[in-house]
C-alpha cells in the first residue's frame, strides 16, 4: 500500500465498526459500477447490431424506391415540378422521447402521421397506380431513416458514459489488485 | 369529296408529309433496342445512339452523363423538328399543329398558375415547362395576383381560352383543385380537337377520330381506376370524362357508378375493342392497364402511316417519338441504377 492511501485511524472498536461500514459502502459502489458498465455495454452491443441490420435494409429499400420513381416517370411523365410546387405541410412528423438506461438518458425518435395526403389526385389521368406504389416505397424509406436516426443518436449518447464508466471500473480494478 | 384529298393535298402539304415519313423511318427498331438493352453504362448507351438518327446530340454535354440530360436533349431535338414542321405549314395544317401543342400548353399553364400563386420566380418555372407547349404570353404570367386575373389578362389571348370558358365561370376558377382543373381543361381540349378533325372530313377524320376516341376512353378508364379510394366523388369524376369516345353516353354513365376494377372490366366487356385489352391485364408479364393502353396507342399510331394524304401522320409521329423517348429514358434509368430485371418492359414500336 502506498503512503498516500493510508487512512489515519485511532485504534478503537468504534473506529473498526466505522471502517467496516465504509468498506461495505465501497464494495457496494464497486459492484454498482460494474453493473452499470455491464448494462451500458450490453445496450451498446444491441444498438450496434440493430444499426448494422438497418443500414443493410436501408440500401435495399432506397434502391427499390429509386427504381419505382423511374417506373412512375415512365408511365406518368415528368411530375416532379408539380410535386415540388405543391409542397405544403409535412405529413410524417417525429416525436422525441427519452429512454433511461442505467442512469443515462437516451433520445428515441418516433414517427407519426398527421393530415391527409395532398397529392391524392396527382396522376389522376396517368400513372396513378405507379405513383401510389412510389409513395408507399418512399414512406417505408422515411420510416427506416427515422429508426436509423434514433439508433445512431442513442449510439452517440451511450458512447461517452460507457467509456467513463468502463475507465472508472478499470481504475478500480487496478487499485484493488494492487492493494 | 373523297378524291379531293389525293388531288389537292400535295400542293400544300406534300413536302411536309414526305419529311415526316422520312423522320418516321428513322425511329429506333427492335434491333436498336436490343443493342441498347445490352449496354453496361450510360456512355455505352450514348455510343449506340450515335449510330442511329440521334447522332451526336449528346456531344455538347459535359461529364458525367445523367439520364435527365439525355431526356432534355432528346426533347430539344423533337422540338426542333416540330418547329420546323410548324413553320413550314399552311392552313389548315397549322391549326392542326396548334391543337397538337395545346395538351402541352395545358400542362405548362397549370405549372405557371401554381408558381404564380405561390410567388415563385417565373424564370425557374419557365425552365421546367415543356418546350412544345410554349406560347408567347408565358413570361407575362407573374403580373396576375389571382387566377381570375390571370385568366382575364393573359390566358384569354392563348388558344386555351375556349377550354377555360367551357369548364367554369370566372369566379369558380380560384377554388378548384389544380388536378381537377387540369383534367377538365384536357377534356374540353380533346372534344374540340375531335370536332376539328371530324369537320375536316376526308382521310384525316378517318384516321384521327378513332385515335382521339381511344384517347378519350382511355382517359375515362384511367381516371376511374385512379379515383378508387380517393376523395373524388362520383359526380366529380363524371365531369372529367371526355365525351368524344365510344363510351359516350352509356359507358360513361356506367363507369361513373363503378366502384372497383372488376366493375370497370364489366363495362369494358360491352365494347369489342376494349374487351381484349382488359383481358390482357395481369397475365404472365404483370402488365398493368396503362401498359396495355400504351401498346394499343402505339399500334394505332403505326397504322396511321399506312394511308396517305392526311394530317394524322404528324400526330402519330410526335406520339411515337415521345414513346421512343420514354423507352430510352427507361432503359437508361435501368442501366444507371443497375436494376436490370425489368429493363425489357419498354413498349416496342416497330
Amino acid at each position: 500500500m502506498s503512503g498516500k492511501d493510508r487512512i489515519e485511524i485511532f485504534p478503537s472498536r468504534m473506529a473498526q465498526t466505522i471502517m467496516k461500514a465504509r468498506l461495505k459502502g465501497a464494495q457496494t459502489g464497486r459492484n454498482l459500477l460494474k453493473k452499470k458498465s455491464d448494462a451500458l455495454t450490453l445496450r451498446f452491443r444491441q444498438i450496434l447490431k440493430k444499426i448494422i441490420e438497418t443500414k443493410m435494409l436501408m440500401g435495399e429499400v432506397m434502391r427499390e424506391a429509386a427504381f419505382s420513381l423511374a417506373e412512375a416517370k415512365f408511365t406518368a411523365g415528368d411530375f416532379s415540378t408539380t410535386v415540388i410546387q405543391n409542397v405544403n405541410k409535412a405529413q410524417v412528423k417525429i416525436r422525441a422521447k427519452k429512454d433511461n438506461v442505467a442512469g443515462v438518458t437516451l433520445p428515441v425518435f418516433e414517427h407519426y402521421h398527421e393530415g391527409t395526403d395532398s397529392y391524392e389526385l396527382t396522376g389522376l389521368a396517368r400513372g396513378g397506380e405507379q405513383l401510389a406504389k412510389l409513395k408507399r416505397n418512399y414512406a417505408k424509406a422515411v420510416e427506416l431513416l427515422v429508426e436509423l436516426a434514433s439508433l445512431q443518436s442513442s449510439f452517440l449518447g451511450l458512447n461517452v458514459p460507457l467509456l467513463i464508466s468502463s475507465q472508472s471500473w478499470m481504475r478500480e480494478n487496478e487499485k484493488s489488485s494492487i492493494g | 369529296m373523297l378524291e379531293s384529298a389525293e388531288l389537292y393535298f400535295n400542293v400544300d402539304h406534300g413536302y411536309l408529309e414526305g419529311l415526316v415519313r422520312g423522320c418516321k423511318a428513322s425511329l429506333l427498331t427492335q434491333q436498336d433496342y436490343l443493342n441498347l438493352v445490352q449496354c453496361e453504362t450510360l456512355e455505352d448507351l450514348k455510343i449506340h445512339l450515335q449510330t442511329t438518327d440521334y447522332g451526336n446530340f449528346l456531344n455538347n454535354q459535359t461529364n458525367p452523363l445523367t439520364v435527365s440530360k439525355i431526356d432534355t436533349e432528346m426533347r430539344q431535338k423533337l422540338c426542333r423538328e416540330f418547329d420546323y414542321f410548324r413553320n413550314h405549314s399552311l392552313e389548315p395544317l397549322s391549326t392542326f399543329f396548334t391543337y397538337m401543342t395545346c395538351s402541352y400548353m395545358i400542362d405548362n399553364v397549370i405549372l405557371l398558375m401554381n408558381g404564380a400563386l405561390q410567388k415563385k420566380s417565373v424564370k425557374e418555372i419557365l425552365v421546367k415547362c415543356h418546350p412544345l407547349g410554349r406560347f408567347t404570353e408565358m413570361e407575362a404570367v407573374n403580373i396576375a395576383e389571382t387566377t381570375s386575373d390571370l385568366f382575364n389578362a393573359v390566358l384569354v389571348e392563348t388558344p386555351l381560352a375556349p377550354f377555360f370558358q367551357d369548364c367554369m365561370s370566372e369566379n369558380t376558377l380560384d377554388e378548384l383543385n389544380i388536378e381537377l382543373l387540369r383534367n377538365k381543361l384536357y377534356k374540353s381540349y380533346l372534344e374540340a380537337f375531335y370536332k376539328f378533325c371530324k369537320n375536316h372530313g376526308d382521310v384525316t377524320a378517318e384516321i384521327m377520330c378513332p385515335i382521339l376516341e381511344f384517347e378519350a376512353d382511355r382517359r375515362a378508364f384511367i381516371i376511374t381506376l385512379n379515383s378508387f379510394g380517393t376523395e373524388l366523388s362520383k359526380e366529380d369524376r363524371e365531369t372529367l370524362y371526355p365525351t368524344c369516345g365510344k363510351l359516350y353516353p352509356e359507358g360513361l354513365r356506367l363507369l361513373a357508378q363503378a366502384e372497383d376494377f372488376d366493375q370497370m372490366k364489366r363495362v369494358a366487356e360491352h365494347y369489342g375493342v376494349y374487351k381484349p385489352l382488359f383481358d390482357a391485364v395481369g397475365g404472365s408479364g404483370g402488365k398493368t392497364l396503362e401498359d396495355v393502353f400504351y401498346e394499343r396507342e402505339v399500334q394505332m399510331n403505326v397504322l396511321a402511316f399506312n394511308r396517305q394524304f392526311h394530317y394524322g401522320v404528324f400526330y402519330a409521329y410526335v406520339k411515337l417519338k415521345e414513346q421512343e423517348m420514354r423507352n430510352i429514358v427507361w432503359i437508361a434509368e435501368c442501366i444507371s441504377q443497375r436494376h436490370r430485371t425489368k429493363i425489357n418492359s419498354y413498349i416496342p414500336i416497330l
